[in-house]
């Protein structure tokens, strides 16, 4: 590179950026993963048929040109149902997964910055709530709040914290120990300054990765809900309460089963094979060099 | 005499040390009944051993960390008695520079971000000539003002030492501590930065305490030295004479143990005892080979300034061995130094 041109600096994201591009597998899953997205945007415009329709004409009709996936015991077009199912699903995942990191983060860098009793006080509160299993706490606090979409995603997002605090809180302690954040204590900079301008940019990476890996289990733990009866209230169309409906005809009518169950695999894979990548990506080892 | 800008007053501060079991198990006593001023204008050099307390008495300047005991009095005010909000606003006259120039700046932050953070904590330019001031301390520093929008990672260590001088600079302190500013840089790249700040202090009419091992770079740089053993000020005087006319054996021995020295001193035996517990009476009566009884019970005082020491033996020791005029690397660094000095900013050189 010549002296005279100075462009202008390459900054760590964009690097991360080139690192994910060059991961095939993760580039697939995040091909999918934008394929759901904009399906769940534009449910009204690409499903074939009203997913609330019945019909008693066409009752458990099998895959055929009409209905790509076939109809269910009410009549309903199956594919419309999955394709407004993915609004539910994707937002119960982004949402309660974002709900779970507003509420985790902060605590966590307050708990990791401060240390003394802050951060054992709500360590010990995030031990406790890692040490009952994730679907089990999520399933006692939607049954506490009611059956409901909105209840559902809280209490996802309540029992999906935990982690988000105890990873940042390592980071920050992490963070802590180094010149740069001393530094900026040095230049006169305020906890709360130092705590998000400086260390959360820097705690990023781990973070976004754990998101996108908590997305596919929030993603899940809706479905569970939701087969449950905890979470999208019929009639209206969820992944999970389709499965539910669909289990008494398991043998009669698989396919009622298998698309809602085969999407819910495929769209969880695509977000582990892209949290994966960004993992590589952001590696802190190689920003390094 | 007009009041010091910083003095420091029987400062001590101790780390706790715990055993497997989490119990308190003893404290290091990283710095001791440290008393010391430093005038406004001068440049004062803090030199000893790894582990000997230096860093922790530069933090302590700053009250970075506070001290167990003694006050920290800076321009008046008390440090260790200020609101954590007006310790804030006075950290804008007082500022540090650390040792290693790959950990100190910020990795998400480009060059400009990092030098202006200081304008905009203490509002010292308006916005709009921020662009306008962190070039002019780009170009004071030598780095080119157009690497601005560039990241850390993209520099080299002797440009980051200048970034990281810069940001020091932006809040225009009064007193800058620079803890091994050069220590972690190759040797060229040392003699760059040294003139550097050699000529900012002069140009500036800056304060600046440099902690430091490095004897040619004190010479280099220092009025006054106190060099420190064991958590204490064993020496403290100007520089030409601390370091021509050394009176603690501590400190002939390290001038001494300089690499390229025309006599071949006998090394001092042993090592530094364990700062946990300390030994009584003089620390360095251990390792001293003109140690007495009294050195072994009774800890010295620093005798009067302006050429102070803590020795029972003052004015008895025994000459020091005749040795060249100049301290080794003194005239070497010099040498090297006239090679690299240029007369205007230098262009950084991009990777």
């Amino acid at each position: 590179m010549s002296a005279t041109a100075i462009p202008i600096g390459e900054s760590p994201t964009r690097r991360a950026v080139k690192r994910f591009l060059r991961h095939r597998l993760a580039v697939f899953g995040l091909i999918i993963v934008v394929a759901f997205i904009l399906v769940a945007i534009f449910a009204p415009l690409i499903a074939p048929y009203d997913p609330l329709q019945t019909s008693w004409t066409r009752i458990r009709r099998p895959p055929s040109w009409a209905h790509w996936m076939g109809t269910d015991e009410n009549g309903r077009d199956v594919l419309s149902r999955v394709i407004w199912g993915a609004r539910a699903s994707m937002m119960a995942g982004v949402v309660s997964v974002l709900g779970a990191m507003i509420l985790g983060v902060p605590l966590g860098l307050l708990a990791g910055l401060a240390g003394g009793w802050v951060d054992a006080v709500i360590s010990r509160i995030a031990d406790a709530m890692l040490s009952v299993p994730f679907l089990i706490l999520a399933i006692a606090l939607a049954a506490f709040l009611g059956p409901a979409l909105e209840n559902a995603m809280l209490a996802i997002a309540i029992t999906a914290s935990p982690v988000f605090a105890r990873l940042s809180r390592g980071m920050a302690l992490e963070a802590k120990s180094t010149d740069w954040v001393e530094a900026a204590r040095a230049l006169g900079n305020p906890a709360w300054r130092i705590a998000f301008v400086h260390v959360l940019p820097n705690i990023i990476p781990p973070l976004l990765v754990q998101a996108t890996l908590a997305i596919a289990e929030a993603i899940i733990a809706e479905a569970a809900l939701s087969f449950l009866g905890l979470g999208m209230q019929p009639p209206n169309p969820s992944w999970g309460s389709m499965l539910n409906s669909s289990q008494r005809f398991l043998t009669q009518a698989p396919w009622l089963s298998i698309f809602p169950g085969v999407t819910i695999m495929v769209v969880v894979l695509a977000f582990n094979l892209m949290g994966d990548g960004l993992r590589d990506a952001l590696d802190p080892r190689a920003e390094k060099t | 005499m007009t009041q010091p800008l910083l003095q420091l007053n029987d400062l001590a501060k101790r780390f706790p040390v715990r055993d497997a079991l989490g119990r308190k198990a003893g404290a290091v006593h990283a710095v001791d009944g440290v008393s010391l001023s430093v005038a406004e204008g001068e440049t004062l050099a803090i030199v000893g051993e790894s582990g000997c307390g230096k860093s922790t008495l530069g933090r302590l300047m700053l009250n970075l960390i506070t001290p167990d005991a003694g006050t920290v009095r800076f321009a008046g005010d008390d440090l260790t008695k200020l609101s954590s909000s007006a310790l804030r606003a006075r950290r804008r006259d007082m500022q540090l520079i650390f040792q290693d120039p790959f950990a100190s700046l910020d990795p998400r932050m480009t060059v400009e971000q990092a030098v202006a953070e200081p304008l905009r904590l203490h509002r010292i330019v308006p916005r709009s000539e921020e662009r306008a001031r962190v070039a002019d301390l780009l170009s004071r520093v030598g780095l080119r003002p157009e690497l601005a929008r560039r990241w850390p990672h993209e520099f080299s260590g002797g440009q980051r030492q200048r970034i990281a001088i810069a940001r020091a600079l932006a809040s225009q302190p009064k007193l800058i501590v620079g803890d091994e500013p050069v220590s972690a840089l190759d040797v060229s790249v040392q003699a760059q930065v040294v003139n550097l700040l050699s000529d900012l202090i002069r140009d500036l009419g800056l304060t600046f305490v440099m902690i430091s091992h490095d004897l040619g770079v004190v010479r280099h740089i220092a009025d006054r030295v106190a060099v420190m053993y064991l958590g204490r000020i064993v020496e403290l005087g100007p520089a030409d004479q601390v370091l021509s006319a050394p009176k603690h054996p501590y400190t002939r021995a390290l001038l001494a143990a300089v690499p390229g020295h025309g006599t071949k001193a006998p090394p001092i035996e042993g090592d530094v005892p364990s700062p946990i517990s300390p030994p009584p009476g003089c620390r360095f009566h251990t390792r001293c080979q003109h140690a007495e009884a009294l050195c072994r019970v009774t800890t010295p005082e620093l005798t009067a300034a302006p050429h102070a020491v803590a020795c029972h033996l003052d004015g008895r020791l025994p000459p020091p061995a005749p040795r060249p005029d100049r301290l080794a690397g003194g005239e070497r660094l010099r040498r090297l130094q006239s090679f690299f000095r240029a007369p205007g900013p230098q262009p950084g050189v991009p990777q």
